[in-house]
């Protein structure tokens, strides 16, 4: 504290921690106070500085610990969806470069020398990793596709009614229409799946290395190309879950969830990790989407809110005569029907001639009002 | 509290910990100086939170034995700057393509314990608020974030002797006018002294 006998400016001060720490909050832990006594020059400083200081407040963060904590949260999803779009760009640059590899060796094979073995063996997947390109090409049933380039999720509707919320950077392969006694998809990303009630014809989720089965539920499948992990998140039903056959270790391990449960695969070791308690894990705590929030339970709700709330879940807009609906409340159960349903069962409430449709994420509703 | 030095260069080395540490510790420091620079609150939330995604995500392009904070508070600046040249709702309300210092400094009002000091610092806080927005940027950065001038010069973009200029040309016109309109009173045996 020798230091301070030299302070000559206001300036010296007011950069002084412990000087601060004495005017703001009182705390003299450096005998500031016998120290100004001692000498009249400096108790006029020292006065002018603690004005000064006084007359500088500038506001108190707000913040409580909780907030920081909850932005320090959202910092590290932005990390992930950042990692993960350079990620995805590595990749095409890399397949870039195995394209050239192709010719290089295409043309190796036409000048007839070394066989097909090097071919193969650069090009065939690794260890047991499968990917969703192989996947789609072993279905024959002719297969629509639907890729999700935007920044917000998609809605997908299938034949049978269900409906997937497509994430970002995903895609989902499926039959147009679903025929014979089971009804099968292929995932890459991320999506969230409310199936129509079927036990006659089971869905099965193809995702990397796992098969989902389930009848009739809703749950949520993480299947990135590039991660080391699938997860499956299940709100409502019952869901199984086992490894593909193609991954060869099939020991006939099969899995199954019950609400409020998930499973991680670790796609190196290929283990299963089932997690009975969702809240407790972290990096699905952090991924919880709208749709897995909002709920569908409605008593006595206006039609309005109702619509507003499918308006969030789904990401799509919902166009409806607002002042014939105005006065119109319904109580229903929402949960555990995809959208397609949501919306036929709303608009039977409502009554009279109110009808639907749906195109993209653009929904008309017609009506004349409730009953 | 770890020192920041090591914290940043676990932070470089990988460590989630250290980085969730470092943004524990200055979260507030640099939401109060954005909120200085940008009035709209959650765009320098998303503004801070980009800062610290960058951090991470370049953390092997990083310097060695940086001073975090002054860091920190000059890359929370250059993205609110990037964002105001950006953005159209800036431009309509301000002239100048400098950040303009938003906050006015206000009183301490339950430490204020006499009317005589209550005059003296209310005269006090309208001068320092009369300041040009550049000089009560330094003192802001000086006295409420504890950066060095040499710090602040960086930050700012000028040499030092500016900054110097800056924080010094500030209390200095500050106290002429005050040493002039107002007798000086030491009461030295009253108030808290």
């Amino acid at each position: 504290m020798q230091k301070r006998n030299n302070y000559t400016e206001i300036e010296d001060f007011l950069a002084d921690d412990s000087f601060q720490l004495w005017i703001l909050s009182k705390v003299d832990e450096q005998g500031w106070e016998e120290w100004t006594l001692e000498n009249l020059e400096r108790a006029k400083l020292v006065e002018d500085a603690r004005l000064l200081l006084l007359a500088m407040k500038v506001p108190n963060s707000k913040l409580t610990s909780n907030d920081v904590h909850e932005a320090l949260k959202e910092t590290w999803l932005k990390i992930e969806q950042r990692e993960l779009v350079s990620l995805n760009t590595l990749k095409i640059k890399k397949q870039k470069i195995q394209r050239y590899w192709i010719s290089g060796i295409a043309a190796a094979i036409l000048v007839g020398i070394f066989s097909t073995w090097f071919f193969k063996s650069n090009m065939l997947p690794q260890d047991n990793v499968v990917t969703y390109k192989e996947l789609v090409e072993e279905d024959n049933e002719g297969l629509v596709e639907q890729t999700n380039n935007t920044e917000k999720s998609q809605i997908v509707t299938l034949s049978d009614g269900s409906s997937v919320l497509l994430q970002p950077n995903s895609k989902l392969s499926y039959p147009k229409i679903f025929t014979g006694n089971e009804r099968k998809v292929y995932l890459s990303g991320e999506g969230f799946f409310e199936i129509s009630k079927n036990p006659k014809k089971p869905f099965f989720v193809y995702a990397n290395e796992i098969v989902t089965r389930v009848v009739g539920t809703s749950f949520r499948i993480k299947a990135f190309p590039d991660q080391q992990n699938v997860e499956v998140l299940v709100r409502t039903g019952k869901v199984r879950v086992k490894s593909n056959d193609l991954v060869g270790s099939d020991k006939g391990e099969e899995i199954v969830l019950l609400p409020n449960q998930a499973l991680r695969f670790a796609r190196k070791e290929l283990v299963f990790s089932k997690i009975t308690n969702i809240t407790e894990d972290p990096i699905l705590v952090n991924s919880v989407r709208n749709i897995e929030q909002l709920s569908f339970e409605f008593t006595d709700i206006p039609v309005s809110q109702i619509l507003e709330t499918i308006e969030q879940a789904y990401v799509v807009e919902i166009d409806y005569p607002k002042d014939k609906l105005k006065e119109c409340r319904l109580t229903t159960s929402l949960s555990d029907q995809p959208l397609a349903e949501k919306l036929k069962i709303i608009c039977k409430s409502i009554g009279g001639d109110t009808n639907y449709e749906m195109n993209g994420n653009q929904i008309v509703i017609t009506t004349s009002g409730c009953n | 509290m770890l020192d920041d030095f090591i914290l940043w260069n676990n932070l470089k080395n990988g460590d989630e910990r250290s980085f969730s540490l470092l943004f524990e510790k200055y979260y507030r420091d640099l939401i109060n100086y954005g909120n200085s620079l940008c009035p709209f609150a959650e765009k320098v939330q998303d503004c801070i939170q980009d800062v610290f995604a960058d951090i991470w995500l370049y953390r092997n392009s990083l310097q060695d034995n940086v001073i975090v904070k002054a860091y920190l508070l000059s890359s929370v600046r250059k993205r609110i700057a990037r964002l105001h040249e950006r953005d159209h709702v800036f431009r309509k309300t301000t002239t100048t393509d400098v950040l303009e210092f938003l906050f006015d400094f206000s009183i301490e009002n339950n430490l204020v314990e006499d009317e005589i000091t209550a005059e003296r610092v209310l005269h006090l806080n309208k001068l320092l608020n009369d300041l040009p927005g550049r000089q009560k940027e330094a003192l802001y950065l000086r006295y409420h974030q504890g950066l060095s001038v040499d710090q602040i010069a960086d930050l700012l973009d000028v040499n030092y002797q500016s900054a110097n200029n800056l924080l010094h040309r500030g209390l200095l016109s500050l106290r002429k006018e005050w040493k002039g309109s107002i007798p000086l009173l030491i009461l030295i045996s009253s108030g808290v002294l």
